[in-house]
C-alpha cells in the first residue's frame, strides 16, 4: 500500500513539472456562464440570460442599445434613427441600411451583403409564432423593401420611438438574421448555429461544455481586438469562481449577494462589475379569491412587508428598493419613492396598522395561506422572507418549494394568491401588458400570460399610452397607470437585483458598465485583453 | 457460461421496457412545460401552444409512446425537444467523459479500498487500525461535491498542479487526462472509504476462519495465509458491493460533473429535468438502465470467477 501511494504521488509531481499546463490563445476570451448548456440561439427564440449574451455578440439589430447604457438608442444596421410619419393612416418608419455589411459565411452559404431583403425576411419571423417566441410584440406591422437598402415599415396603430425603437433594437425579436443562412439551416440549425452580422462568428459548439466563437475580420464596426471569445457553461457558482482565480476563465456570472462580491474584491487580479439592468422583484396580489379580494387584506399585507428586510438577503448596492413596478431607474414610466410616498402610496412598514386592517376586514387572527416557490434561490429567500415578515401580523403562509419549470407552471394556474416574479422587460407597455391588462389574466384572460392579480381595471390607461406619441404624455399615462395599481395594492414592488460578473484585471470591455439589456457586460469589438 | 450471458441479456428486456415506460409516464406527470421552459417566460400563451404543437405534446398519450418506442427499437434516440440536436451525438459527446471518469473511480475506490481495509483488518486494534478507520468515517462523512471543492482548492488553486474545471478535448490524451484526475479522485476517494470499511470487515471474518487458523498451523507465512487464504474469500462480499458501488457512482457523477464544470451522462440528465426535455431524458434512462444490466451481469461473472461454488 506505501508503495502504491508513493506512485500516486510521483505520478503527480511528474506530471506537474514535466507537463505543461495547455496553451491559452492570448486573444480569445473565455466566460463562464450560469447555465447547463445552450437553449437556442436562434435569437427569436433566445429567451435565456445565457443565450441572450451569445446572440448579442453574433447578431445586429437595424438599431441598438449603447454598449454598456442601456438607455441610449443608437443606429446599428441602419444609418441613422428614423423619425415616423404618417401615411395612409399608418405610421410610417423608414430605415437606410448601411453598405457593406456582410452576412457571416456558412456551410453551403458564403458570406454576403446584407439587404432589405435580409430584414424583411427576419421581422416577419419575428412576427411569426411559429418561428419567434416573441411574436406577440410584432403585430400590426407591415415590413416592406422598397430597395436594397431602404425599409419601411409601417405600423397599424403608432407608437412612441421608445416603443417602437425596441421593437427594431439588438434585443429579442429586434435581432436581423440571414435569410440564406436561416433557410438553408433550417429552425433546427439555427439553434445552435447561428448566422448574423455580428463582431463574432459561429465556429463551434460542444454539448454542455462550450461555444466558441471567432472574431469576425470584415465587421462594419471594424475587426474585433479579440481574436474570439470561448463561452463556457458551468452552472456551479463555486466552480466559476475557482475557475476564474485559477485563471482557466477571465469572465464569469457571479452571485447577487453582498458576501460574495466583498469576497471576490479581496481577490487578487479580479475586479467584481455591478451593473444593471436590475431584474425587478414584484409581488403580485390576487384580487378574485378571498380574502386578498378585500383591499384592506391586500393593503394590510403591503404595511407588513418591510423592503429593508427583502434588501438584506442581497445586501445593499446588489439590490435596491423599489417602489413602482416599472423601475424609474432603467425606464420611462418608473415613479420615486419621494412621488409614491406624496401619495401616501410608498406603503411605509407599518404592522399595527396591517393588524387594524386586517381586523376590520374580518380577520383578527389573520388567516393561511397556501402557495409554491422556485427553489431557486433568488425566489425562495424572498419568500422565506415574506413568511417571516406576514407571520408578525398572523398571516400563516405555507410556503412549499418546487422546481423552477414547476412554479412557473403552477402559477400559470393560479396556485399562488400571492406570487413574487422575478423579471426585467425593455419597457413599461411590455410590462403592463403582460402582468397588469385583463387579457393577460392566468387561465381566464383572452391570451392569458402573467397577470396573477386579475387585475382588469386600467386596460383603458395602459392602451391609451401604447398609442400616445408624445413621450411625455405616454410617461404621464404610465405613471397614471401605476398609481392606480397601487392604490388598489394589486403589485407590491419590492426590489431589483443588479447583475453581477467578476472578471480578470486583464478584460477591458471597452464601454462603462451602467445597464445591459442583455443582462451581461456587453463584448463588443472594443473589447480587449490587455495581457 | 454463453448461455448464462445470453439468459441475463434476455431477462434485461423486459427491464428496459418497464424503466423507459416509467420514465415516459413519469415526465409527462410532473408540472412544468417543456415549450415553457424553451421559450421563457416572456413567451405569450400563442407561441406556447404553437412550439407544444411542433414537439408533439398535443398528440395523445399512446401515440407518443408508441412513436418513442419505435424510435428506441431502431436504435434511434431521437431530437432534443430543446435544441433540436440528436440525442445520440450529444450522448455520444458525454459519455466517454462519464465513463472514464466512473471506471478510473471505481479503480481508485478498489485499489485504495481494499489493501485499507485488509492492512487494517490485519493489524486490528492497532494504530494503523484506528488511523484507517478514522479515514474511512471522514470519507463516508464528506460529501464529493465538498471533497470536490476542497481537492481543487490545494491542486489547482494552491499548487496550480491540475486545471480546476473543464473535461479537456477527448483528443487530446495528455489535457484529458489531467482534467480526469481531479474529479476521479473525489469520487474514488469517496468510495475508498466505503470499500475500506467493508474490506476490514469482511477480512476480519474471514479470518476467524477456521481453515484461516489450519493454514497458519501448517506453517504457511503470514502474507500467504492473508492473500492466499483469506484475501480469496473476503473479496466476495466486496466484488458485490463494488458492482452496487459501480451503479452508484454513475449517478454520483452527477455532482461532480456539476461541480468540475464536466461534460457527461449526469450534467445531461439534469439539464433535461430541469428544462423537461422529455427526448433527452427518456434516451438517457436507457442508457443508465442498460449500464445497470450490463454492470450487474459484469459482477456475477466476476462472482463466479472468484467463488468457483457459484460456477457449478
Amino acid at each position: 500500500m506505501r508503495s502504491m501511494l508513493a506512485l500516486a504521488v510521483a505520478f503527480v509531481v511528474v506530471w506537474s513539472v514535466l507537463v505543461p499546463a495547455p496553451a491559452h490563445s492570448a486573444g480569445i476570451l473565455r466566460i463562464a456562464q450560469n447555465a447547463s448548456d445552450v437553449g437556442s440561439l436562434d435569437p427569436h427564440f433566445a429567451t435565456t440570460t445565457q443565450d441572450r449574451s451569445l446572440v448579442d455578440m453574433v447578431f445586429n439589430g437595424l438599431i441598438r442599445y449603447k454598449p454598456g447604457d442601456g438607455s441610449v438608442f443608437e443606429p446599428d444596421l441602419a444609418t441613422s434613427l428614423p423619425t415616423a410619419r404618417m401615411g395612409d393612416g399608418k405610421q410610417v418608419w423608414t430605415f437606410q441600411l448601411r453598405k457593406g455589411v456582410m452576412c457571416h459565411a456558412t456551410t453551403g452559404v458564403p458570406s454576403y451583403a446584407l439587404t432589405s431583403e435580409d430584414v424583411v425576411y427576419s421581422l416577419q419571423k419575428s412576427a411569426d409564432k411559429n418561428r419567434s417566441a416573441y411574436a406577440a410584440d410584432y403585430t400590426g406591422m407591415t415590413v416592406e423593401a422598397p430597395d436594397a437598402q431602404t425599409v419601411k415599415i409601417a405600423l397599424d396603430k403608432p407608437l412612441s420611438p421608445i416603443l417602437f425603437f425596441a421593437k427594431v433594437s439588438n434585443y429579442s425579436g429586434g435581432f436581423i438574421v440571414c435569410k440564406k443562412a436561416a433557410e438553408k439551416l433550417g429552425p433546427d440549425g439555427m439553434k445552435t448555429h447561428p448566422v448574423g452580422t455580428g463582431p463574432f462568428m459561429f465556429k463551434s459548439y460542444s454539448p454542455q461544455e462550450r461555444i466558441q466563437l471567432v472574431a469576425n475580420p470584415t465587421y462594419f464596426r471594424g475587426k474585433p481586438q479579440l481574436d474570439g471569445v470561448d463561452f463556457r457553461y458551468m452552472p456551479d457558482i463555486s466552480s466559476r469562481e475557482l475557475a476564474l482565480r485559477n485563471a482557466q476563465v477571465d469572465v464569469i456570472n457571479g452571485a447577487p449577494d453582498k458576501a460574495w462580491v466583498d469576497k471576490m474584491k479581496g481577490v487578487s487580479g479580479v475586479k467584481v462589475d455591478v451593473f444593471g439592468v436590475g431584474e425587478v422583484a414584484v409581488l403580485h396580489l390576487q384580487t378574485t379569491a378571498p380574502p386578498l379580494d378585500k383591499p384592506e387584506v391586500r393593503k394590510a399585507i403591503a404595511y407588513a412587508l418591510e423592503r429593508d428586510e427583502f434588501l438584506a438577503l442581497v445586501g445593499p448596492g446588489i439590490g435596491e428598493n423599489v417602489y413602482s413596478p416599472v423601475p424609474v431607474k432603467f425606464l420611462a414610466g418608473g415613479l420615486t419613492r419621494q412621488e409614491l410616498a406624496a401619495k401616501g402610496l410608498d406603503y411605509k412598514t407599518d404592522r399595527e396598522k396591517a393588524k387594524k386592517l386586517l381586523a376590520d376586514a374580518g380577520y383578527p387572527n389573520g388567516f393561511p395561506l397556501e402557495m409554491v416557490t422556485s427553489e431557486m434561490t433568488g425566489y425562495r429567500v424572498l419568500y422565506e422572507s415574506m413568511q417571516a415578515q406576514l407571520a408578525k401580523v398572523g398571516i400563516k403562509a405555507n410556503v412549499k418549494v418546487v422546481d423552477h419549470p414547476t412554479m412557473h407552471s403552477m402559477i400559470r394556474k393560479d396556485a399562488n394568491p400571492l406570487v413574487i416574479y422575478i423579471a426585467w422587460r425593455p419597457n413599461a407597455d411590455i410590462f403592463f401588458t403582460q402582468f397588469l391588462h385583463s387579457d393577460s389574466i392566468v387561465v381566464t384572460g383572452k391570451k392569458p400570460n402573467t397577470n396573477f392579480s386579475h387585475y382588469n381595471k386600467i386596460d383603458g390607461l395602459i392602451e391609451q399610452a401604447r398609442n400616445e406619441t408624445d413621450q411625455a404624455k405616454q410617461v404621464a399615462l404610465w405613471k397614471e397607470a401605476q398609481i392606480k395599481a397601487l392604490e388598489d395594492m394589486v403589485v407590491y414592488p419590492i426590489q431589483y437585483q443588479n447583475q453581477v460578473y467578476a472578471r480578470s484585471t486583464a478584460v477591458d470591455y471597452g464601454h462603462e458598465l451602467i445597464s445591459v439589456l442583455a443582462l451581461y457586460p456587453g463584448i463588443t469589438e472594443k473589447t480587449r485583453l490587455t495581457k | 457460461m454463453l448461455k448464462y450471458v445470453a439468459q441475463r441479456l434476455l431477462f434485461s428486456i423486459p427491464v428496459f421496457l418497464g424503466v423507459v415506460t416509467i420514465v415516459f409516464l413519469v415526465v409527462r406527470v410532473i408540472p412544468g412545460d417543456p415549450a415553457v421552459a424553451a421559450l421563457g417566460d416572456y413567451a405569450s400563451k400563442e407561441a406556447v401552444e404553437a412550439l407544444r404543437q411542433r414537439m408533439g405534446l398535443n398528440e395523445p398519450l399512446p401515440i407518443q409512446y408508441v412513436r418513442f418506442l419505435g424510435d428506441l427499437l431502431r436504435g434511434e434516440l431521437g431530437s432534443s425537444m430543446i435544441t433540436g440536436s440528436s440525442i445520440r451525438d450529444q450522448v455520444a459527446h458525454a459519455l466517454p467523459y462519464t465513463l472514464e471518469l466512473t471506471v478510473l473511480a471505481i479503480l481508485i475506490g478498489t485499489l485504495l479500498g481494499v489493501p485499507i481495509g485488509v492492512y487494517t483488518a490485519i493489524h486490528r486494534n492497532h494504530l494503523a487500525d484506528y488511523v484507517g478507520r478514522v479515514i474511512s468515517l471522514t470519507g463516508l462523512s464528506v460529501p464529493a461535491f465538498y471533497l470536490g471543492i476542497l481537492l481543487i482548492l490545494l491542486f489547482a488553486i494552491q499548487l496550480q498542479w491540475l486545471p480546476a474545471v473543464g473535461g479537456g478535448s477527448l483528443d487530446d490524451v495528455k489535457e484529458n487526462i489531467s482534467h480526469l484526475i481531479l474529479p476521479a479522485l473525489t469520487l474514488g476517494l469517496v468510495m475508498t472509504a466505503s470499500v475500506a470499511r467493508l474490506a476490514r470487515s469482511a477480512m476480519l471474518n474471514v479470518l476467524r476462519q477456521d481453515y484461516v487458523r489450519t493454514a497458519r498451523a501448517k506453517g504457511l507465512k503470514e502474507r500467504v495465509v492473508h492473500l492466499r487464504h483469506a484475501l480469496r474469500s473476503a473479496l466476495i462480499p466486496i466484488v458485490s458491493v463494488t458492482g452496487i458501488w459501480a451503479v452508484s457512482l454513475i449517478g454520483d457523477s452527477v455532482t461532480v460533473e456539476v461541480v468540475f464544470a464536466r461534460p457527461g451522462l449526469g450534467k445531461m440528465m439534469v439539464g433535461a429535468i430541469l428544462r423537461r426535455d422529455y427526448t433527452a431524458l427518456q434516451s438517457i434512462m436507457v442508457i443508465y438502465t442498460g449500464f445497470v444490466v450490463v454492470i450487474n451481469l459484469v459482477v456475477d461473472l466476476i462472482y463466479g470467477w472468484v467463488d468457483p461454488r457459484i460456477r457449478r
